[in-house]
């Protein structure tokens, strides 16, 4: 029988993450993967002479050589190499202000150019702004140490070095834009990110979102040359090098227990013993479906019952490769935010509503920033957005398709409304992806890639805080959207990384005591 | 002046809030019931109903067009669950043991979607006399039998934000299957596009399907069939070969018309040059990806000295090794089968990339017309076994199978 030190389940952005660090500390490891591919949503498909990629848009903290951020220090760390492109805007948004005027704007990368974009669109906001750029600073130094102090932050270190954000994370972000007096057109502008934490601005903590919106604006954002499905087997290849081991459509069944402790996985590949499982795998799942009831531990069923199903980023996705140019089809720029309003409470409960309520969408076209993304004379562009439950709850499977393409068709049309781009006529190959999809290839709760919202009492910080607390079950961890970190690529590598370090010092902990 | 934000009016209370929040956290979590966790969700049942890892069949009813050497089987679900809804145009792909082998084979569903919400599918296998699977399945094949078959698969269906509103579909022999399907669906309002077919057979009698073809196009007006025979001439059928000529004596003059083709290889082979005559672009042309040929030494870029030549090949699938033998005249994935491995495979042409494998040492031949692998796969030796010849001794990390 096959046996090793950990196994990791699922070879998403945590799971390769986590395989690497744990096979890096020595510890012999095995990766396995229910589909044939790594990545989970990092990866790509082919239609005709295309390659698509599925779900990534940028990479929001990868940063230049000079001023690398965590997803270059950690891939650097694992030896993990490939080609990068770097995204010089942060992005364009065409909207509506909350005051209901036109919104159609283009944010530069660099905290400079982004701050005097600002001033341009909303004359006098540069001071709030600066004020702003000082506190997110504050804030990613604040999360770096509480990051490093692993659960132990000294509160009187907190008190001395990070005043600022102890006074404005407890809140939403709204609020603290409001205290900041921040002009309501620059929030609205400031705001358009929401969408890739999948929580609105009066649900969102601060301190989730000044980390995020920093990383992209100071760091710039990456996307590799050759989709996401690189990324993720360059990181597979890497694991194998270092003599990590990879078994892809291996879907673990259950996870066998000795007394309360976990000791091995039940496979279609057949039983694997091991000392440790990190589980890249939703913890609903998991205790649902994957070990027996009892060993459940009471604080993990109401962990699971206060979040209530509250699940973020069910994903909607329309992908076009047409044949003709991005700059014959007049597109300029490489992602465009397209919501109904930048008013996000709004955008969310349309979101919510259903696709007959749900007008926001993202715009990508890969071209403007990697012409040698498809064949010459050629493009691939996406439209993301959200899913609701509404509508794919209790679709049956005759209707199926059919609203499938009746979301892309709307889509389609915004796009032509908004930015007078038609693509119609010009597409050669097309998929839509919908929260099925999702939920087909990725096994995630109603195909809701974010995990749980990271919203109100479970945002970023309490889950980090409580590292300890949360998934008591001893030899299993699960890792992931669901972690501490919430959702999104950086946050996936974070969170693998973190996740097999606690594992390792379980590990090496017990090989001492075994001595 | 240092940085001093505030949110409440004394920051004070918000730095205890700060402090606060794993408390305000666990109070959350406290005040919920403990109740059991449920771990299956509507969305995600809803995708492996349209998509299981596999289905158990049964052969429930069989259609004998004896004068066309071909067989429809009708089958049911073993579960009796309707059958997975699908678009016109898509493949079962079948996973038989023969004779100590695990094989595939890909099957166009001939049946009407619609058919699937009754819980019924179909396929129509014809002989193909030296091949390995139909000739056996047309012979042993009972009603009653149970198989195992993939979801329903592949890219050769209508789309109407991509497809013209006027298909002319190009059927070689058995390639009429998708095609029916599509008809089928067109007359049973499925599908709303003008489908004109050009069907391809020897004479008269290996028509297949001919008579319900016929009735769909007189009921119904978005769909024409044009028989055309290749050995017989006979009034009120074309005469010759599907040529770029014919598309156009039957497409539309004077608006944009898509053209689908399905058929054998040589069909392929021999419109290729035809379909370049009309001057479509890439995207008004769709076909049917069929399997990888059988005769790769004809093809441009084949390394001659390898032909007939027997390569070791060590398989790895999880825990287990297998060390066999493969002919550089058949794709690697005949030798894994051949030896009883159940690996994935389901198109056979390079196009779905089911039977995507790690090379992990060892060279391959993959015909250009079967290169559509990711560029990563290619960048880091990823192969697909069904589309690729081997060219010298191979290691091969094969995934596993879910049925």
């Amino acid at each position: 029988m096959a046996k090793y030190d950990v196994v990791v389940v699922g070879a998403g952005n945590a799971g390769l993450s986590a395989a690497l660090q744990c096979q890096i500390a020595g510890k012999k490891t095995l990766l396995i993967e229910q589909h044939n591919l790594p990545g989970g949503a990092a990866s790509s498909f082919r239609r005709g002479r295309f390659e698509i990629e599925p779900s990534l848009h940028e990479i929001c903290d990868y940063g230049p050589a000079n001023n690398p951020g965590d997803v270059r220090n950690i891939l650097d760390a694992y030896g993990v190499k490939l080609e990068w492109i770097e995204v010089p805007d942060c992005y364009r948004c065409i909207s509506t202000y909350s005051d209901g005027s036109p919104m159609d704007v283009v944010m530069p990368a660099g905290i400079g150019p982004f701050i005097d974009a600002m001033e341009k669109y909303v004359p006098g906001s540069r001071a709030r702004m600066e004020t702003l750029f000082d506190l997110f600073q504050e804030v990613l130094d604040g999360i770096a140490y509480i990051t490093a102090s692993k659960g132990h932050a000294d509160s009187k270190v907190l008190q001395a070095k990070y005043p600022n954000m102890l006074r404005t994370g407890a809140y939403s972000t709204k609020k603290v834009f409001d205290a900041l007096k921040l002009p309501q057109k620059a929030q609205d502008i400031l705001s358009i990110y929401w969408s890739y934490l999948g929580v609105d601005m009066e649900h969102l903590a601060f301190i989730h979102y000044a980390a995020m919106v920093h990383k992209y604006v100071s760091r710039g954002a990456y996307i590799p040359k050759h989709t996401s499905h690189q990324i993720s087997t360059a990181m597979v290849e890497r694991f194998r090098e270092l003599g990590g081991q990879v078994w892809f459509n291996c879907r673990a069944e259950e996870f066998l227990f000795d007394g309360d402790r976990l000791c091995g996985v039940k496979t279609n590949l057949g039983q694997i013993d091991c000392r440790y499982v990190l589980a890249n795998i939703n913890p609903d799942i998991i205790y649902g479906k994957m070990m027996p009831k009892e060993l459940v531990p009471e604080r993990e069923k109401k962990l699971s019952a206060a979040r209530n199903g509250r699940f973020g980023g069910r994903m909607y996705t329309a992908y076009f490769c047409c044949d003709k140019s991005a700059e014959e089809l007049g597109i300029k720029d490489y992602n465009t935010f397209l919501p109904g309003t930048a008013d996000s409470r709004k955008e969310y409960e349309n979101i919510m509503g259903g696709m007959k309520t749900n007008d926001y969408s993202i715009f990508l076209c890969y071209n403007v920033i990697n012409p040698d993304f498809s064949p010459e004379g050629t493009c691939v562009c996406s439209f993301t957005t959200f899913g609701s439950p509404v509508d794919w709850n209790d679709l049956s499977q005759e209707d199926y398709f059919k609203f499938k393409t009746d979301g892309a068709k709307k889509m389609l049309r915004i796009l032509k409304e908004k930015m007078g781009v038609d693509l119609t006529g010009h597409i050669e190959e097309m998929a839509v992806a919908s929260p099925w999809t999702f939920a087909r290839y990725l096994n995630a709760p109603e195909g809701a890639v974010y995990g749980y919202e990271t919203a109100d009492w479970d945002g970023m910080m309490a889950r980090m805080m409580m590292l300890g607390q949360d998934y008591p079950i001893k030899g299993l961890r699960p890792i992931g959207a669901a972690g501490p970190r919430g959702d999104g690529y950086s946050a996936a590598y974070i969170c693998g990384q973190l996740m097999a370090q606690s594992a390792i010092r379980e590990l090496n902990a017990e090989e001492g005591g075994n001595k | 002046m240092a940085l001093n934000v505030k949110v409440g009016l004394i920051g004070k209370f918000d730095m205890l809030k700060f402090k606060n929040m794993a408390k305000t956290r666990e109070k959350a979590i406290q005040a919920a019931p403990a109740k059991e966790v449920k771990g299956s969700f509507p969305i995600n049942e809803n995708a492996k109903k349209l998509h299981p890892d596999c289905q158990r069949l049964v052969v429930d009813e069989i259609i004998d067009h004896k004068s066309a050497g071909a067989k429809t089987f009708v089958f049911r679900r073993l579960d009796g669950e309707p059958f997975p809804y699908f678009r016109a145009g898509q493949y079962l792909s079948l996973k038989l043991p023969i004779d100590g082998s695990f094989v595939t084979r890909s099957y166009s569903l001939c049946s009407s979607p619609k058919d699937a919400l009754k819980g019924k599918a179909a396929i129509t296998v014809r002989s193909n006399p030296g091949g390995f699977v139909a000739d056996r399945l047309l012979a042993e094949l009972n009603v009653g039998d149970e198989l195992t078959a993939s979801d329903p698969q592949g890219f050769f269906y209508y789309e109407d934000l991509r497809d013209a509103d006027t298909v002319i579909g190009l059927a070689g022999g058995s390639g009429i299957t998708p095609f029916l399907s599509m008809a089928r669906a067109i007359r049973d309002g499925v599908e709303d596009f003008k489908l004109t077919l050009l069907y391809g057979s020897r004479d008269e009698e290996s028509i297949l399907f001919k008579k319900e073809l016929d009735e769909i196009a007189a009921q119904c007006p978005k769909f024409k069939v044009v028989h055309v025979l290749s050995d017989a001439e006979t009034a009120g059928y074309e005469h010759g070969f599907i040529t770029a000529e014919l598309i156009q004596k039957y497409a539309p003059a004077d608006k944009e018309y898509s053209v689908f083709l399905c058929g054998p290889e040589a069909m392929y082979r021999f419109l290729k040059p035809e379909i370049a005559k009309l001057g479509l672009p890439e995207r008004l042309f769709r076909r049917k990806m069929i399997d990888v040929t059988k005769t790769p030494w004809e093809l441009e870029g084949y390394p001659a000295a390898c032909r007939d030549k027997v390569f070791d090949l060590v398989v790895k699938q999880g825990a287990a090794e297998y060390h066999i033998k493969a002919s550089a005249n058949e794709p690697v994935l005949t030798a894994v089968e051949r030896a009883g491995i159940k690996a994935p495979s389901r198109c056979r042409s390079g196009e779905c990339g089911w039977c995507r494998s790690k090379l992990v040492s060892g060279t391959v031949f993959v015909p250009q017309e079967n290169e559509l692998r990711r560029w990563a796969d290619v960048e880091y030796g990823y192969i697909h076994p069904c589309s690729s010849f081997p060219t010298s001794d191979l290691v091969l990390e094969v995934p596993g199978e879910f049925y």
